[in-house]
């Protein structure tokens, strides 16, 4: 199984260099799609690639943290706030540091949402969507507002809110390469744990796991990866969601497969639909991400909710 | 082997609750003669086995799997060793699920559920066990293997058993905790049990007959 992960973002490696505007054959290039391929399509499949893997790893994250299948980077509200905190950069003329605010927005997000849905240090994942539905809800309500305020940011605003990976760079590739990279060691050592944070606190923690500690780390990784990807993608809908279902679906249950798992298929995925993304239309025109991720994940996922609908019970 | 009895709501969950440190508490007790609140968490998990009363999981975990989370404190925290694997077989086939090790833990009925849990809780290998109702829902043959092989740890172990049948506690368990309305009443071995402050704690008339040199426990409204 693990092979064909592999073998799936290898595929969709090759196919997102070499199709696009300009068809690139890789084996006879000349100097200008050789400038095309390393200036402008490598670095933006790598950001595909690199947020797809962050956003697939930050749903399994939020996943474990709520023992709940519905939580992702969405339903908690970390992307909205997030994005929020993109919008007031934006706003502020505060490109550069459009990353920071992200993350300062979908930490601060993340905490409220915390502080309301947890009862001395129990996390209620009701109150938990709820408190993420209501806090996506007022962070749109302000976008709204602020795109209202500033005519001259509107278009950069609406460009952020869609996602997308126009304005990848080597920086940016390399900078998120490197959060995914300390997400994953800091959890790597976690995985006996994280299996057993699957049981209710009580039997958990009687079992010799630091519950609260541990749901405050993947806490804060699963913020942390969200933030930089929204900060460098924009708002890009149900990957965090969908792959890890389907990686569960697929066997990857055991947090030593389905972690890693979801690096590889949260990034073939996201690669598949940008590529799909930008070629789909004629003469170079491209397509949100995000319009292509939600739906062919949406339908994707509706047939797995009805053919395997069994499979799905296992969260009680 | 101490059996916790009591009625509804009278504190018997809380008890086990505070012993194993899922619970913050005044007050202080000591256990191997040392202060409970100076063992730090990883270190009282590996000292007590605690068998809650309602135990959720949410993820398709096999049976097996279940088991071998147990093992969790004598692993080196990043894999579970061949001996981690030959303890869990070794403990499923004590509580006779052996052949549950690869259905789905969600999949199997309640009192398998509970066989497994319990099977866990053993496989932690400690040196006390608190098991919260670990009967409910399991039927009368395997509460009766289960209690005797309970009893054959009795000599090595601490066992404390939450366990609501009177005459089922009577016959296996040499000693008895009772509660009521939150406070521990009694402390009482075997033959110090006595029919009129049964009645008391459990507010039902409680009588006892011997016979055939067994003891059978009755039960009326008052």
């Amino acid at each position: 199984m693990r092979l064909i992960l592999l073998a799936a973002l290898a595929a969709a490696f090759v196919a997102a260099i070499s199709a696009g505007a300009v068809k690139i054959d890789l084996f006879n290039m000349s100097e200008i799609e050789r400038n095309i391929l390393f200036d402008v399509r490598l670095p933006r499949v790598v950001l595909a690639g690199l947020v797809g893997a962050a956003l697939a790893m930050s749903g399994v994250l939020f996943q474990y943290v709520m023992k709940n299948p519905l939580a992702d980077s969405f339903t908690t509200g970390v992307s909205a706030s997030s994005a929020m905190g993109a919008v007031i950069a934006i706003m502020l003329g505060l490109m550069p540091y459009i990353p920071l605010f992200a993350l300062a927005g979908g930490l601060a997000g993340l905490y409220l949402v915390y502080r309301i849905a947890s009862d001395r240090g129990r996390i209620q994942p009701i109150t938990m969507l709820l408190a993420g539905i209501v806090l996506s809800t007022f962070a749109s309500a302000t976008i709204s507002f602020m795109k209202f305020l500033s005519d001259d940011a509107v278009s950069s605003i609406i460009f952020w809110l869609m996602g997308g990976f126009q304005a990848a760079t080597v920086s940016k590739d390399l900078i998120l390469f490197g959060v995914i990279c300390l997400s994953f060691l800091v959890i790597r050592g976690d995985y006996l744990k994280l299996d057993i944070l699957c049981f209710d606190d009580t039997t958990a923690s009687s079992t010799g796991v630091d519950v609260h500690g541990l749901r405050k780390k993947l806490f804060f990784a699963a913020a942390l990866l969200t933030s930089f990807s929204v900060g460098y993608a924009g708002i890009i809908g149900f990957v965090g969601l969908i792959i890890p279902h389907i990686l569960r679906l697929g066997n990857f249950v055991k947090a030593s497969y389905l972690l890693p798992a979801s690096l590889t298929g949260g990034a073939a995925f996201m690669i598949a639909t940008d590529l799909i993304a930008r070629t789909i239309l004629q003469q170079g025109q491209e397509l949100p991400v995000g319009v292509i991720t939600s739906s062919i994940g949406g339908v994707f996922f509706l047939y797995l909710l009805i053919k395997r609908r069994k499979e799905l019970f296992y969260f009680n | 082997m101490v059996g916790v009895l009591g009625n509804n709501g009278s504190g018997k969950s809380t008890f086990l609750n505070v012993l194993s440190g899922q619970m913050d508490f005044a007050g202080g007790y000591r256990i191997g003669g040392r202060n409970f609140k100076e063992i730090s968490h990883p270190e009282s998990a590996r000292r007590i086995g605690f068998l809650p009363q309602e135990a959720a999981l949410n993820m398709p975990f096999d049976s097996f799997y279940v088991v071998l989370t147990g093992r969790f404190i004598h692993s080196d925290g990043q894999m579970y060793s061949e001996q981690d694997i030959s303890c869990t077989e070794e403990a499923m086939k004590r509580f006779d699920v052996y052949h549950l090790k690869d259905r789905l833990f969600n999949a199997l009925s309640g009192g398998e559920k509970q066989r497994v849990l319990l099977a866990r809780v053993m496989n932690m290998d400690t040196e006390i066990f608190l098991l919260d109702e670990p009967f409910s829902g399991i039927d009368i043959l395997h509460q009766i293997r289960i209690v005797e092989m309970l009893r054959q740890l009795r000599m090595e172990k601490i066992i404390m058993v939450v366990i609501h049948d009177l005459s089922f506690a009577v016959q296996h368990f040499s000693r008895f905790l009772f509660f009521r309305d939150g406070l521990l009443l009694y402390d009482m071995a075997r033959d110090e049990l006595d029919p009129e402050k049964l009645t008391d704690i459990f507010g039902v008339r409680v009588g006892f007959v011997e016979q055939d040199k067994r003891m059978f426990v009755y039960t009326e409204e008052i």
